[in-house]
């Protein structure tokens, strides 16, 4: 085909790009200085050592982790009733239910948490981790719904009746029936509500208090001030693979772009 | 009495949905509809240097809003980077989209975990790999050293160019995502049939493609210019206070300032904004192309 060639040899190009400043931390947290340098100066794995003993990083880290396990599993939980409520129902403005449901992702986060701030000192909320939490469920909430929903939708009604008519109560067609089917759906949702809440900047950097920072915002912090060392780097690389981890998982169990782009 | 028990199990089946869906609704209720009443309230109120807000409704927030220069160029130089980077993403995202359908096997695994990586990384990583690509004393400078091109430290970049450059690398691989989506949607049959009647394979693309991929396009769009527009981490790392825009007008009116209500009237006005072109766009697009309502991203 005329014209494919020079057109690949631009996606090639465009496709280093986007990992270039990704990989960038790598060599940098190699280095031996004590600053940030390109290229780095001899080799050393005394940053990632630095950065796995580093209190504060590691705090933040799990604190990060906890908060996203949280989020993910009670913005998947309350999407699956949700869903199921409003797809096995009969009640007008059904449409309109849905639209409500996937609202809060269509609102710029920035605005979204001067709002949920506001409340939050009015509730008494401020600088929780209850509150941080909360602002994790509300954003996560229409991703999973969204999945889930399309997932709910297509069920084979066929095989929930069968059960039923061999004598399967409610509660065991729910349990060994209808969520089995689910299952990838539910995946789907959980490692991206994951990622989503693990990643958050905004949300954590107006809501967390000082001594309650997550790693993202302490990340951030680091980055503002300045001077860091190259434990930022080192870090930032670990991430890096982890989310790559998490990529190849989900892409393997239920296809990115299958359940992602929805 | 038949009718009285049928009656009473299908309340009963009602109520059961109705404690099911009743987390999710107290949940956007109490966080989601209760913040935003509270903001639109909060810029109303008169900012007071004591107690934060006084509890009275003013417009004198949006009035000082309007009535100074500085905050009018603000809005001009948010719109800007927020057209400039959905163009560009666009742009670029749509090309490589068309490419990733178009290959198969490992080649398409590759391109697909090298363009949707940095959605599963924090924005932080890539943001401080540029970070050190563009530092005084960074990759970039000691390229042009070794080439012999400049000499001394480089001045930082901090200009509205490397803001768009920025983000449009952080937003291509969610254009990416949904245009591969809506790309493979089209069916091989129209192609082929574009194909049969004499089309050159870039008339099928112009004439075929395209126009059956302007939902996905307009979404990714949308999702572009809304995320771009409101983004602050990107501007306060790469740009600082150099270029004024209005995330980081309400961040520092917040935490900096602590002046809530003029920072509420900011959001409220960066919302209607962002609602205002979304929905000209929508409804452009419909007249445009004649097809139904699609879903937004």
């Amino acid at each position: 085909m005329k014209g494919w060639i020079p057109f690949k040899i631009m996606i090639y190009v465009i496709m280093v790009m986007m990992i270039a400043p990704i990989l960038t931390c790598l060599p940098v947290a190699l280095t031996t200085t004590g600053y940030m340098t390109f290229p780095p100066v001899g080799f050393t794995l005394k940053w990632f050592y630095m950065a796995f003993v580093d209190n504060v990083l590691m705090t933040t880290l799990f604190r990060s982790f906890n908060l996203a396990i949280l989020s993910s599993l009670g913005s998947v939980a309350i999407a699956l009733f949700s869903c199921f409520a409003i797809e096995r129902s009969q009640f007008p403005g059904k449409n309109m239910i849905e639209t409500f449901f996937t609202g809060p992702r269509i609102i710029p986060q920035i605005i979204f948490v001067l709002g949920l701030m506001i409340l939050y000192e009015l509730m008494g909320l401020s600088d929780t981790f209850a509150g941080l939490f909360f602002s994790h469920l509300i954003i996560a909430m229409p991703f999973a719904f969204r999945t889930l929903l399309s997932n709910v939708i297509s069920l084979d009604r066929r095989l929930e009746w069968s059960a039923q008519i061999l004598g399967a109560n409610n509660v065991q067609t729910f349990f060994r029936i209808t969520l089995p089917q689910m299952k990838t759906g539910m995946i789907a949702a959980f490692i991206f509500t994951f990622v989503l809440s693990f990643n958050n900047v905004t949300m954590a950097l107006f809501l967390s208090g000082v001594g309650k920072r997550t790693l993202p915002v302490e990340m951030f912090q680091r980055l503002m001030v300045g001077g860091i060392t190259p434990s930022i780097p080192a870090i930032s690389f670990a991430l890096a693979v982890f989310g790559l981890v998490l990529f190849i998982v989900a892409d393997k169990l239920v296809g990115v772009y299958r359940y992602m782009a929805g | 009495m038949n009718e009285k028990r049928r009656r009473l199990q299908m309340l009963t089946s009602q109520t059961q949905w109705l404690i099911l869906i009743s987390p999710g609704i107290l949940l956007l209720v109490f966080f989601f509809v209760l913040p935003m009443v509270k903001l639109l309230q909060m810029s109303f109120m008169e900012y007071d240097r004591l107690t934060l807000y006084k509890v009275v409704f003013t417009w004198e927030n949006y009035g000082k809003f309007f009535g100074d220069p500085y905050f009018i160029e603000m809005i001009f130089n948010s719109l800007k980077v927020g057209f400039y980077t959905t163009f560009f993403s666009l742009l670029i995202g749509y090309h490589v989209a068309y490419y990733l359908t178009r290959i198969r096997g490992i080649e398409r695994t590759i391109l697909t975990a090298a363009f949707l990586l940095p959605i599963f990384v924090t924005i932080l990583v890539t943001t401080l790999g540029w970070y050190i690509i563009f530092l005084p004393f960074g990759i970039i400078q000691n390229l042009l050293q070794f080439l012999g091109l400049h000499e001394g430290p480089l001045r930082w970049i901090q200009n509205i160019s490397v803001l768009v450059a920025v983000l449009t690398h952080l937003h291509i691989p969610y254009v990416v995502l949904i245009l591969v989506a809506s790309i493979q949607d089209v069916s091989q049959e129209k192609l082929d049939a574009a194909k049969i009647l004499g089309a050159s394979t870039f008339h099928v693309f112009q004439k075929v493609v395209i126009p059956l991929t302007v939902p996905g396009i307009v979404s990714a769009g949308i999702l572009t210019f809304t995320d771009s527009i409101s983004s602050y981490l990107v501007p306060a790392l790469i740009t600082g206070h150099k270029i004024s825009l209005m995330p980081l007008s309400i961040f520092s009116y917040t935490s900096e300032l602590m002046n809530w209500p003029f920072a509420s009237a900011i959001a409220i006005l960066l919302l209607v904004i962002t609602f205002v072109i979304t929905y000209g766009v929508i409804v452009l697009t419909n007249r445009m192309i004649g097809r139904g309502k699609w879903e937004m991203v």
